[in-house]
């Protein structure tokens, strides 16, 4: 190798290592210690010593069990007891069936099937919980965030007057700070009429204008996906928005001369050619989505969590380090197994 | 019911649909800007008022004397001054070599540094927290370092694209005129990226002003250092009986509010930004 080429690589080197320097400390080692450290009971700032606990951690999130829930016998009959509110056949409590050797099982759900009634009993209900609701969340938000996005998109491409101060509007919900459009949307949310959804709900005969949207069981994924929603479509657009300006429009101009109608353009020219912006802003969004905080933390505090906030809540509430550390790595295969998923289903092209 | 109705009804409904997105863009945000107006009083009516009968600026002057707020302002304007000055610093050093430089490892350098986007940040918090508390770091400089984690990436991807758009000649003109490689970036190079560094510059600000785990986790013990998004999550009014969204609503209002004028000032710069990585793909 020439004096030149050497002086080259080694100045490339150079320039580069304050970046590795910083991967290193921030990333790559941080990254390390959380997977040591989920096999550990480690104690967050303490200086309990920490022992290698093997798996348990891992156990401890993921443990759950199903059991038979064995039917109340009315001693006057023999058969098995019926409520008499409301008429249903009376079941033992699911506290009775649960283990409580070697871990404590906490009900997770009920369901029947064939006449009888079981109970899902989980470890950390709320990890299996929060591993649901996040993916629902995803799934739901995305999905809207990506038809509405392209519906924004369309309708800003399509040309007219204002456009510009359109494009403009857009950027607004996302500059906005997600914990400040968390609170927005927690005051519009309100569980009495001060609050705007309830206005309009009681003003439109609905409801009685009393509806408690955060703190509804039902109602509280709606709600934090609806926030998300407005904060994320506009994202969407523009990504889409930049999509559809690299479509030449001379296609159009020809698909017009040949009669074909806008609906038959939409789907023999617009969508293919999106395709490609489309699957990117669909794999960064979902990617995103998984791991939110923002909302969950704000919104629904203790009550219900999203995997990050639930990892959070172990590592600061209760010094838990070690099963927060074991449930940061399980998020982080999670999204890995997710983006490889969805890389392949939807064919990137890799250079 | 000719051609021309059609048109008319046509025209009429897409201008109704414009207006409708409009609106939902941006009422949230005149939601707060109405209630950051209100008295207490009429905050608390039922049902809430479309605009405020009387405004007042109470709200506005409660915050300004509320020393958690203001102190939350100082340092989110610092964290995120320091975060987007150190990751252009560090960046375009990377991405200078990235793009412009041969060496053995460049694809590889490049694929490290982007896969830390992929990262989930809660899947090292804890790993970080303990590299902290090691290091005894304040939480200011500690959120500033752990805000590379999701700057750093983009900026090296765009600049060094940026670097690779930038004509060989340049270079080699150069050094036919005895500069180093290094002259070459700092007096010529650089100030011919000056665009791409203020786009850049400006995402990693808006994220880093934007950024709420990180904060809220490393400021649980101190927290006079907390940033303007966890102190607005923690915002308690100075009557502590329920929760002060008046305060609440004027707080949100003040910092959206320099944030959406820089937005729209260099509107094309972010837009240009941020589907940068996504149409090349």
């Amino acid at each position: 190798m020439s004096e030149v080429a050497k002086r080259e690589e080694r100045l490339a080197f150079t320039m580069l290592l304050p970046a590795f320097v910083v991967i290193l400390l921030i990333a790559v080692y941080p990254l390390y210690t959380v997977f040591r450290d989920s096999f550990t009971n480690k104690v967050f700032a303490s200086g309990q010593p920490v022992e290698f606990v093997g798996l348990s951690n891992y156990a401890e999130l993921l443990g759950m069990t199903i059991k038979k829930l064995p039917p109340v016998i009315d001693e006057a009959t023999g058969q098995q007891a019926i409520d008499p509110d409301t008429g249903q056949p009376v079941y033992e409590r699911p506290i009775t069936v649960l283990p409580r050797e070697p871990r404590r099982y906490r009900e997770l759900a009920q369901f029947s099937l064939f006449g009888n009634s079981y109970v899902i009993g989980a470890t950390q209900p709320d990890f299996i919980k929060s591993i649901k609701d996040t993916t629902v969340f995803s799934l739901i938000s995305v999905f809207l965030e990506t038809i509405l996005g392209l519906g924004v998109a369309l309708v800003v491409s399509s040309g007219f007057k204002g456009r510009g101060i359109m494009r403009a509007t857009m950027l607004v919900p996302w500059a906005i700070i997600t914990v400040v459009s968390a609170r927005i949307w927690q005051w519009m949310l309100g569980p009495t009429r001060t609050g705007l959804a309830n206005v309009i709900l009681s003003g439109l005969g609905l409801t009685d204008g009393q509806t408690a949207f955060l703190r509804e069981a039902s109602l509280q994924l709606p709600a934090i996906i609806a926030v998300d929603v407005w904060k994320t479509t506009p994202f969407m657009a523009l990504l889409l928005l930049a999509g559809l300006q690299t479509i030449p429009s001379d296609l159009y101009e020809a698909a017009d001369v040949d009669g074909a109608s806008k609906v038959y353009q939409f789907f023999k020219i617009t969508l293919p050619l999106l395709t490609p912006a489309l699957t990117v802003a669909l794999i960064f969004r979902t990617l995103d989505a998984l791991r939110v905080f923002d909302v969950f933390q704000v919104l629904l505090s203790r009550t219900r969590y999203s995997m990050a906030s639930f990892a959070q809540d172990q590592l600061i509430q209760y010094q838990n380090a070690g099963l927060s550390s074991a449930a940061s790595v399980i998020i982080f295969l999670l999204i890995f197994l997710f983006a490889v998923l969805y890389i392949r289903a939807l064919g990137v092209q890799t250079e | 019911m000719n051609k021309k109705m059609r048109y008319i009804i046509g025209r009429t409904l897409f201008w109704m649909l414009i207006l409708f997105i409009f609106v939902y863009m941006l009422f949230p945000f005149y939601w707060a800007l109405n209630s950051s107006l209100k008295t207490e009083g009429e905050l608390q009516r039922t049902p809430a008022t479309l605009w405020p009968q009387n405004p007042v600026a109470d709200n506005y002057r409660a915050i300004f004397q509320n020393d958690k707020f203001t102190r939350g302002l100082v340092n989110s304007a610092i964290v995120a001054t320091s975060t987007t000055a150190l990751c252009l610093l560090i960046g375009s050093f990377g991405a200078f070599a990235l793009g412009k430089l041969r060496f053995r490892g460049k694809t590889a350098s490049l694929y490290l540094i982007l896969a830390m986007t992929m990262f989930p940040q809660i899947a090292v918090l804890s790993g970080l927290y303990a590299v902290i508390t090691t290091l005894d770091l304040h939480p200011i400089p500690s959120m500033i370092l752990s805000y590379m984690i999701f700057t750093m990436p983009f900026t090296v991807w765009v600049m060094t694209s940026f670097f690779k758009g930038l004509p060989g000649e340049i270079m080699q003109s150069a050094q036919v005129d005895g500069a180093s490689p290094f002259q070459t970036f700092r007096m010529i190079l650089l100030p011919l990226t000056l665009p791409a560094l203020v786009t850049t510059g400006l995402l990693a600000f808006i994220a880093a002003w934007n950024e709420y785990l990180f904060a809220l986790t490393f400021t649980t013990i101190d927290p006079a250092s907390r940033t303007v998004p966890v102190a607005i999550a923690l915002f308690t009014g100075t009557i502590a009986r329920q929760e002060p969204f008046g305060e609440i609503m004027a707080a949100a209002v003040t910092v959206t509010v320099p944030l959406v004028i820089l937005v729209l000032i260099f509107q094309q710069k972010i837009v240009a930004g941020l589907t940068a990585g996504a149409v090349k793909g």
